[in-house]
């Protein structure tokens, strides 16, 4: 017999009031006056500093309880306090896209009747890694406590991690290969895991049971449920001291505040209007294995994005025209995408002022029903949302720096995030034992550029804006490869003004296993996935695999000879081909093969940062000091930005401003010569349009944003003058 | 409340006020003053005496020249109304084939241009290059911005257009 919650309060109830509340007065849970913060704004004001301190602290002390590299080192962690409906009021620093995915989950269990069964009481521990109840992919697992004080359900602890390993088709918590829900590892779907504080036997034992590396799992689930604990009980004793009758109207104005401040930024930042912007996605599986015959081996999606800004303040995205979901794991579920629009928010909006759900109430997401954004069918994998997620929001932060370049706030303007492609492996480790895990030395790609200056190399992820790609020392313990190599990649970032930050490559020794299996998610082929501004270049994104299979490293060494530490800087021969024997292999798309073995040698690039402003305005001087330290080429100093370079006495490039001068004035008189009007482009390419002279995958892509979108059928036909149904799609009704 | 001079914005625009200052400018409280000397600054450096009205890129703004409102290059050329879309009166080029990705990715994998090209628009007197898209072939130009410039005027600086 279940036992009945310890309180007579009707949560579910409670919600649909709040609701109803706002949708009749526009202020969260009906709250049209800051009551307590008039009050005494100092008590408002530090109580609030309180619960941020609550949940930082609450976050370092867990960090230290995980045993993931992820966790420990990359600070793959999130925390949060909610007001018993499941609204977030403070959060900790980290992985804060989940902090609007936690309010969900607990959304969904009040409305599902957990109030009744499985019950809701003090001490009960719930789990949740189902994206379309609330969270963004299968890894990102989350563990909340309900928390009671005088027997009133009085708010809720949260707090998510991103496990290194999640029981999937392939190893690792990305999981590349996962075409539909069934193949994504081990589901926790709004479950009770514990009582009385404590992680119930069978539920480790389940994960111990269904994951490659249970250690990673297990160990952060007790660290979340102390971090929780802790707040918890911090609350209490807050509560205490404050009374609960304060606690409970406090913590719902710091929400409300919360919006008026999103509101209130969103008007001093930006201009109203109407902003469009847009990225694509390419994917090639052809002929790998494992794939199974249910989705296009090779696609490509479109992601066009149009964001209004209301003159209230409102910032409203609106993804019609994308693509359908597809038989891969790249789907995002609504609270997916409510992630990324919360962790975008506040990193480049809510840098001061109260940061918690209220912000995310200040605007509103259309996702039309059926796309990637939001599948009508549960059954969709979504194990690597973030692959279309990033390239998403990266164009809504390049549509939000337009704004702020328009209202003058240039220092903020940021060209945006670009995707992290995620390396995961398993098999037998060098220790042989079983293992598997996700490598996160991706969360340091290279930034988009900002408006006045260049975008940081190596340094920034837009899921975590504490990127860190951690020590090369803890990956070589928790997996059976060795660095020879990890290497800045000259060029990556996107050309302009100022340039996108740099990407890095790593280069690996397969180590003592002879069985690794090593697979690659998150990163686009065949197309770029980010964007440039202003004039500036996209950053090439769509970059192949390198390996050695059975290579001579081993031989090369005990002769002292020169090894490859990096792939170089010919893309036609790599470093590898040039210094090592054995079978190389160059893969496009996904790295999905056979088991690796040791003395074979593996390379995985990250990406760099798009580019802002005209390629011919960069400094030449800064631009001596990148080549000096790799981030350009000479060649391309010379070639791309018309930057003329001598070497000094001691062979240091230096920059020749006289010979730039001329030289740029010869690239722009080529431009200028090369260039014809847009009107006469369009002319000539209407004829190629008219007979759908395209790619299998392009004619699918627009046939497929026409089936699902008006909008966009009607933008592409008025914008060619064509009717882009009878082309795209012949024999259906007009 | 935090104001900062010309001057001071003249540089962070010009992206050489120094970094520590700059990074102060960044963590301070934002300057509700900003958007009449960010366009006094930029009315500054265009040569031509049309006012500046909200600038939208780099080096494009709308201004008001006459009766019109149009978009105008810092050169002084002028894309016309202000509420079309600037880009359909630009110049471009097109780098579809893998020679010319190639001149802008000399070391690294490049998009396949049957996927994927690039397209520079490109101010056709002054060879400015304004913006970059990277699209699929066929795919529509995009209108980038169409600011509510009544509004924004009206209601958010309390100032008549």
């Amino acid at each position: 017999m279940l036992d009945k919650p310890a309180s007579a309060l009707r949560i579910r109830e409670r919600l649909i009031e709040s609701e109803r509340l706002m949708e009749e007065t526009g202020c969260y849970d009906g709250i049209t006056e800051l009551q307590l913060r008039n009050q005494d704004p100092l008590k408002f004001e530090t109580l609030h500093t309180k619960l941020r301190a609550y949940c930082v602290s609450a976050r370092e002390m867990a960090r230290r309880i995980s045993a993931s590299p992820g966790v420990r080192e990359v600070g793959e962690m999130v925390v949060a306090i909610y007001t018993p409906e499941g609204d977030a009021i403070a959060l900790s620093n980290g992985i804060m896209v989940h902090v609007h995915t936690m309010s969900r989950f607990i959304k969904w269990m009040i409305r599902n009747g957990y109030e009744e069964n499985p019950c809701i009481r003090d001490g009960d521990i719930f789990a949740n890694n189902d994206a379309f109840i609330g969270t963004v992919q299968v890894p990102d697992v989350m563990d909340v406590v309900p928390i009671f004080h005088s027997g009133t359900l009085v708010g809720w602890a949260g707090a998510v991690c991103h496990e290194l390993e999640a029981g999937g088709i392939t190893p690792g918590g990305d999981v590349a290969l996962a075409q539909e829900r069934f193949t994504e590892g081990l589901f926790v779907c709004a479950e009770k895991i514990g009582e009385n504080d404590e992680i119930r036997r069978d539920y480790v034992i389940r994960c111990e049971r269904n994951l490659r590396m249970p250690i990673y799992w297990v160990l952060d689930e007790k660290a979340k449920v102390a971090s929780c604990i802790d707040m918890r009980e911090s609350v209490k004793a807050l509560i205490d001291e404050i009374g609960l009758d304060y606690w409970m109207q406090v913590s719902k104005e710091f929400i409300e505040e919360g919006r008026r401040a999103q509101l209130a930024r969103t008007r001093q930042l930006t201009v109203p209007g109407i902003y469009r912007g847009h990225t694509f996605y390419g994917h090639v599986t052809a002929g790998k294995p494992g794939y199974q015959p249910l989705g296009d081996p090779d696609w490509l999606y479109n992601m066009p994005i149009e964001m209004e800004i209301t003159t209230d303040g409102k910032i409203i995205m609106d993804f019609e025209g994308t693509q359908p979901w597809g038989y891969h794991s790249m789907n995002c579920t609504p609270a997916g995408m409510d992630g990324g629009m919360f962790v975008t928010l506040t990193q480049h909006m809510n840098f001061e002022g109260l940061v918690n759900d209220g912000a995310w109430m200040a605007t509103e997401l259309k996702l039309p029903h059926g796309t990637w954004t939001n599948p009508d069918n549960e059954m969709v994998a979504t194990a690597t949302s973030w692959a279309l997620l990033l390239p998403a929001y990266g164009v809504f932060q390049r549509l939000l720096s337009r704004a702020f370049i328009g209202r003058g706030f240039v220092e903020e303007a940021f060209v945006g995030q670009v995707n992290s492609p995620m390396i995961e492996m398993g098999g037998t480790s060098q220790y042989g034992k079983l293992f598997g895990m996700a490598h996160f030395e991706c969360a340091a790609a290279g930034s988009g550029a900002l408006a006045i200056k260049d975008g940081l190399d190596t340094a920034y992820v837009g899921w975590n804006p504490e990127s860190d790609m951690g020590n090369i020392e803890i990956w070589e313990q928790n997996m059976p490869m060795v660095y020879i190599g990890r290497s800045i990649v000259p060029n990556s970032g996107g050309a302009g003004k100022y340039r996108g930050g740099c990407s890095f490559v790593s280069t690996w020794l397969v180590s003592k296993t002879d069985h690794l299996r090593l697979v690659t998610s998150e990163h686009s082929s065949r197309v770029f996935d980010n964007g440039g501004m202003c004039g500036g270049y996209p950053a090439p994104t769509c970059q192949k695999h390198r390996a050695v299979r059975n290579s001579n490293i081993f031989e090369l060494a005990e002769k002292r000879a020169p090894l490859a530490h990096h792939t170089g800087t010919n893309p036609h021969r790599s470093e590898l081909e040039l210094r090592l024997q054995g079978e190389h292999v160059t893969m496009e798309g996904p790295y999905i093969t056979a088991p690796h073995k040791a003395g074979d040698v593996f390379t995985h690039s990250y990406n760099g940062g798009g580019g802002y402003g005209d390629v011919l305005e960069r400094d030449p001087v800064k631009t001596a000091a990148d080549v000096e330290n790799g981030y350009l080429t000479k060649e391309a100093a010379e070639g791309i930005f018309g930057i003329m370079l001598d070497e000094d006495e001691a062979g240091y490039p230096v920059a020749n401003i006289e010979a730039t001068k001329r030289h740029r004035a010869e690239m722009r008189a080529k431009r200028l010569a090369k260039a014809r009007p847009v009107s006469e482009w369009i002319a000539t390419e209407r004829g190629r349009v008219e007979t759908a002279d395209f790619a299998p995958e392009v004619k699918k892509m627009y046939a497929s944003a026409i089936k699902l979108s008006s909008r966009f059928t009607r933008e592409f036909s008025d914008f060619w003058n064509v009717d882009a149904k009878s082309i795209f799609m012949p024999g259906a009704k007009p | 409340m935090t104001s900062y001079s010309k001057e001071v914005i003249s540089d962070l625009v010009a992206g050489t006020l120094p970094w520590p200052q700059t990074r102060r400018v960044m963590s301070a409280y934002k300057d509700d003053d900003r958007f009449f000397k960010y366009v006094a600054v930029l009315q500054d450096r265009v040569g031509w005496k049309d006012p500046i009205l909200l600038p939208v890129s780099d080096h494009l703004f709308i201004c008001q020249s006459g009766d019109e409102r149009v978009t105008r290059c810092e050169c002084g050329h002028s894309f016309g109304d202000y509420r079309k879309n600037w880009k359909l009166k630009a110049s471009i080029i097109v780098r579809n084939t893998e020679e010319a990705l190639r001149e802008i990715y000399p070391n690294s994998d490049i998009p396949d241009p049957q996927w994927m090209e690039l397209r520079e628009f490109i101010c056709p007197r002054c060879g400015t290059m304004h913006e970059v898209e990277a699209a699929a072939p066929g795919y529509p130009i995009v209108h980038d911005f169409q600011p509510d410039l009544e509004g924004f005027y009206r209601e958010w600086l309390g100032k008549p257009l």
